[in-house]
């Protein structure tokens, strides 16, 4: 097994709030209530703005001088829940603490409780701030809090955890079926309201990498099996991932042909990505099973830089990625240091640093798309590799025209950035 | 508490930031939880850096929480020797001044002479300064810091221009024009600040003889530092328009004493009341127009759109409340409906309103405007990603008020948007894009009579977003053919999707 180093903090990172961008999405009759500070409204408004027209289902209740002088959290945010109520007839609404109350322990969970009996409407109060490792784990805490009010139940079920679309569902059903197995239930589902039971005999499988607080959660709570094994991103990890589920059951069933029919319908695009090399950048979490079904395709990663690893959650991962260099919070300038001395042929990267590695001469893929787009499973795979695929072939056509125009791309002059002001 | 969904201002420690990030040779600390730090991605996107922006995080954890110490000096003594800034720069949002961390002691436990650069603390309030006000404090505290007293005048008549900044609104194009403006009349640009701005040009402000600016609200606090320092006049208006840069010019050379020729020079190149006078441009008259945005935008433009195209200044307004009385001075002849106001709902009911012909401002009202088919040009930020543009497009000096005429024209004509808001309707596009918005045109389905969809298929199809259904179920039927299939089920529209790839 190799060793992650960890390194230190200095890192470019997203905000926990992101999730709502899906999630609000996914969850039709939700509405997600943020209680921070103008900080937490800009930055919905800068990530999620687009959706600013459809009268949002979020928005920010912002502190202001007199709640953080010690003003009653209830009484504060009580009218503003009225009004939400009121506007949008929300199902449920969730209500995220963020940094601030944190930190001035304001008992914003407290508020969940007696606001439900005032409206009626189901209130989810959740940890929505950047104390985690990775922003993708604000849904990790959405999902633990609707745990919490899932029905009990001794039936063996399955349970599939994690956000998913209509066409990723539908594929996990269909297998299941295929399989002989009991039909899923999805967390979150459709509704906010629609909760599966979950009791000591079900099979709790998540489906991202970044929800093992939830995932700990119910088993900690309710006793169910966790589905221990790579996470479906890839025909090789989907593969291993209905194997697993169906040993749960058990019934041996092998997908090495479903595996293989898979990567045949790949084939376009892992003859792009076949022979090339790839670094991730610390991001989302998803680092290790993208880095791992890559290296399936027949890349060859160079390094992968991942926000936290979470030892027993991620074991399968890791296993996987043996004798591959994979560094644990990486600190901002040794990773370019790494990035200088491995010059991969495709960066995975997030937003605040696509720009400034094209301007170094890498290729870029920008990571956070991966979060929201319906590539899980089989039938998800060609989207996946698709996706990698396009990225290399446009920094290879682009570079081809550079070439022919013997013209290079140089980044817009801002050259007073480059230098030091002082020897 | 306030319910917010949408606000024109950045919090202040968005605002600090910026100012700080323009200068050459100065790095912003900013003490924060990581997502705090979401105007890094700004800078980077929006101004295509090429390069990592001059800015650090240093994150609140779960550990800072539990009592851990910042260890921001760790942080300085790492960024001081990897980076040899001139100038460390830090601030805090209001989360973590909320937290009452002893920076200040920390700073102070640095041992003496470890430290190249110099650490420096604007006294931005992360609540009580918004953007602007943040923005303007710590360029003026800066230039305070490095500006030296004791430098000899330039030889020939030089200008300083304060406020063009990264993530500014046509800020680098703004710039080049009043480069240009200015060597035209054989006026040297001493400095230009904060973008670009080293700390050696910082210490010889004072040679300038006159600051001018890109922006009253940004610059103010940095003009009257300059002048109460050094005596340097400085001009408040800013050169919209052709007749607006001539009355700025004019300004000008009487406090450089230029010869008053160079102005006609130098107007040349200007093409807006010329246009305004070519028959194309008589269809302005009296055309109703709304102009909000950033206090000087606003007072340049309807003045432009007033005086020099005949425009008739349905009601004007700022979100900037500190400007608003300072904005009612400016417009007096033009209108007295000024809204000042920071909650967009309000604009967009005036919008709605008075319905102008065109509506000038910042890209809320452009949304705003465009569901009530109203057309609308960006003169002002908040901005988005489309006024960072590759070209030249400056809004200020002789350029600028041509380029003000193109917008106008360009805008007037351009029904499209609209249409398309119409047709695709405002909900966000992805994996879970819902349905075709009401009243939006369902793509009809293709007439197919040798195959059938089952129910499971439909439902499926349901889900797809709504303006990739029409491709997706020509692909499905198409996989369905190929493979003999009659009875489109689920099961098939996922090997089609499969098959397909994507």
């Amino acid at each position: 097994m190799f060793d992650p180093s960890t390194e230190t903090i200095e890192r470019d990172d997203f905000c926990s709030l992101a999730p709502i961008g899906w999630l609000h999405h996914k969850m039709q009759d939700s509405f997600f209530l943020v209680v921070g500070t103008h900080s937490c409204q800009g930055f919905l408004q800068t990530a999620l703005g687009v959706m600013i027209f459809a009268k949002p289902r979020f928005a920010t209740a912002v502190l202001d001088e007199d709640d953080l002088s010690g003003r009653d959290t209830l009484e504060a945010v009580q009218p503003l829940v009225e009004a939400i109520v009121a506007e949008h007839r929300p199902a449920a609404i969730f209500l995220g603490s963020t940094c601030t109350p944190e930190i001035l322990k304001m008992n914003v969970a407290g508020c969940a409780k007696p606001l439900e009996a005032l409206t009626g409407v189901r209130m989810y109060p959740c940890r929505l701030d950047g104390f985690d490792p990775a922003y993708t784990q604000g849904e990790d805490h959405v999902l633990a809090a609707m745990i919490e009010r899932c029905p009990t139940t001794d039936a063996q079920n399955i349970v599939i955890l994690g956000c998913l679309s209509a066409i990723e569902e539908a594929e996990m059903r269909l297998e299941c079926a295929a399989m002989g197995l009991p039909e899923p239930a999805f967390l979150p589902a459709e509704s906010a309201l629609d909760l599966p039971p979950i009791g000591p005999n079900t099979v709790l499988a998540a489906v991202h990498p970044y929800l093992y607080g939830s995932v700990s959660y119910a088993q900690r709570e309710r006793g169910c099996a966790i589905h221990q094994t790579v996470f479906p991103y890839g025909p090789d990890g989907t593969r291993a991932f209905f194997e697993t589920l169906a040993a749960a059951f058990g019934k041996t069933i092998s997908y090495a042909e479903r595996e293989r029919a898979a990567w045949t319908s790949c084939e376009r695009d892992v003859a792009v990505l076949r022979g090339r090399s790839v670094s991730f950048v610390s991001d989302t979490l998803l680092e290790l099973p993208l880095a791992r079904t890559l290296r399936a395709a027949g890349m060859t990663v160079k390094a992968v830089g991942t926000p936290n690893i979470y030892r027993k959650f991620h074991a399968r991962e890791r296993a996987a990625l043996e004798g591959i260099d994979v560094y644990e919070r990486p600190d901002r300038f040794e990773m370019f240091a790494r990035l200088d001395a491995n010059r991969p042929d495709l960066v995975v990267a997030n937003l605040n640093i696509a720009n400034a590695l094209e301007g170094q001469g890498f290729n870029v893929k920008w990571a956070t798309e991966l979060t929201f787009q319906p590539v899980h499973g089989f039938n998800g795979a060609p989207a996946l590799l698709g996706m990698f695929a396009a990225s290399m072939r446009r920094h290879d056509a682009l570079a081809r025209t550079r070439d022919r125009s013997q013209t290079a791309a140089t980044p817009i002059d801002l050259s007073f950035f480059r230098e030091p002001a002082r020897a | 508490m306030k319910l917010a969904v949408w606000s024109y201002l950045s919090p202040a420690h968005v605002g600090a930031t910026k100012a700080a990030s323009s200068f050459n040779g100065v790095h912003t600390i900013v003490r924060a939880p990581k997502g705090d730090g979401y105007g890094t991605i700004m800078l980077a996107m929006f101004e295509r850096l090429g390069v990592s922006p001059p800015l650090t995080i240093s994150a609140l954890t779960e550990a800072t929480l539990a009592g851990d110490r910042a260890d921001i000096g760790r942080m300085i003594a790492d960024v001081d020797q990897r980076l040899h800034p001139e100038m460390i720069v830090i601030t805090r949002s209001a989360t973590a001044s909320v937290l009452q961390e002893p920076l200040d002691g920390e700073i102070a436990m640095i041992p003496p002479g470890t430290i190249a650069a110099e650490i420096f603390q604007p006294s931005v309030h992360p609540l009580r300064d918004n953007e602007i006000t943040a923005f303007a404090k710590t360029v003026a505290e800066i230039v305070d810091h490095f500006a030296q007293d004791g430098i000899a005048r330039t030889p020939e008549p030089s200008v300083n221009i304060i406020g063009p900044a990264l993530l500014g609104f046509h800020d680098h194009s703004n710039v080049v024009a009043l480069r240009r403006l200015f060597a035209d009349l054989g006026v040297r640009v001493n400095a230009v600040v904060p973008l670009g701005a080293s700390p050696d040009q910082l210490r010889a402000l004072g040679s300038a003889w006159l600051n001018v600016s890109t922006s009253r609200e940004l610059a103010l606090p940095t003009m009257q530092k300059l002048h109460s320092r050094f005596g340097t006049p400085f001009i408040e208006d800013v050169p919209y328009g052709e007749a607006g840069t001539t009355r700025f010019l004019r300004e000008l050379s009487r406090l450089l004493e230029l010869p008053s020729d160079r102005i006609t020079a130098a107007s040349r190149e200007a093409k807006l009341l010329w246009y305004s006078r070519t028959v194309d441009a008589h269809a302005l008259s009296g055309k109703r127009v709304g102009v909000f945005g950033m206090p000087s935008a606003v007072a340049g433009i309807a003045r432009v759109l007033h005086d020099e195209l005949d425009m008739h200044v349905e009601f004007a307004g700022t979100f900037s409340l500190d400007d608003g009385d300072w904005l009612r001075e400016q417009l007096r002849d033009l209108t007295d409906d000024v809204l000042v106001t920071d909650d967009y709902q309000d604009v967009a009911n005036k919008i709605d309103a008075t319905r102008p012909d065109i509506m000038f401002g910042s890209q809320m009202e452009r949304h705003s405007a465009s569901r009530f088919g109203v057309p609308c040009a960006v003169i002002s930020s908040p901005c988005h990603i489309l006024n960072f543009p590759l070209g030249h497009a400056p809004f200020l000096g002789y350029e600028g008020a041509n380029h003000i005429g193109d917008v106008v024209n360009q805008t007037q004509v351009l029904g499209l948007e609209h249409h398309l808001i119409e047709t695709f309707g405002p909900r966000g596009q992805g994996r879970f894009a819902e349905a075709a918005p009401e009243g939006a045109a369902e793509p009809a389905a293709p007439v197919s009579t040798d195959l059938s969809w089952d129910e499971t298929a439909e439902k499926l199809m349901g889900r797809i977003p709504f303006f990739v259904r029409k491709k997706a179920r020509a692909n499905v039927e198409k996989y369905a053919r190929e493979q003999r299939i009659a009875t489109i089920d689920e099961s098939v529209v996922l090997a089609a999707r499969q098959h397909v790839g994507g």
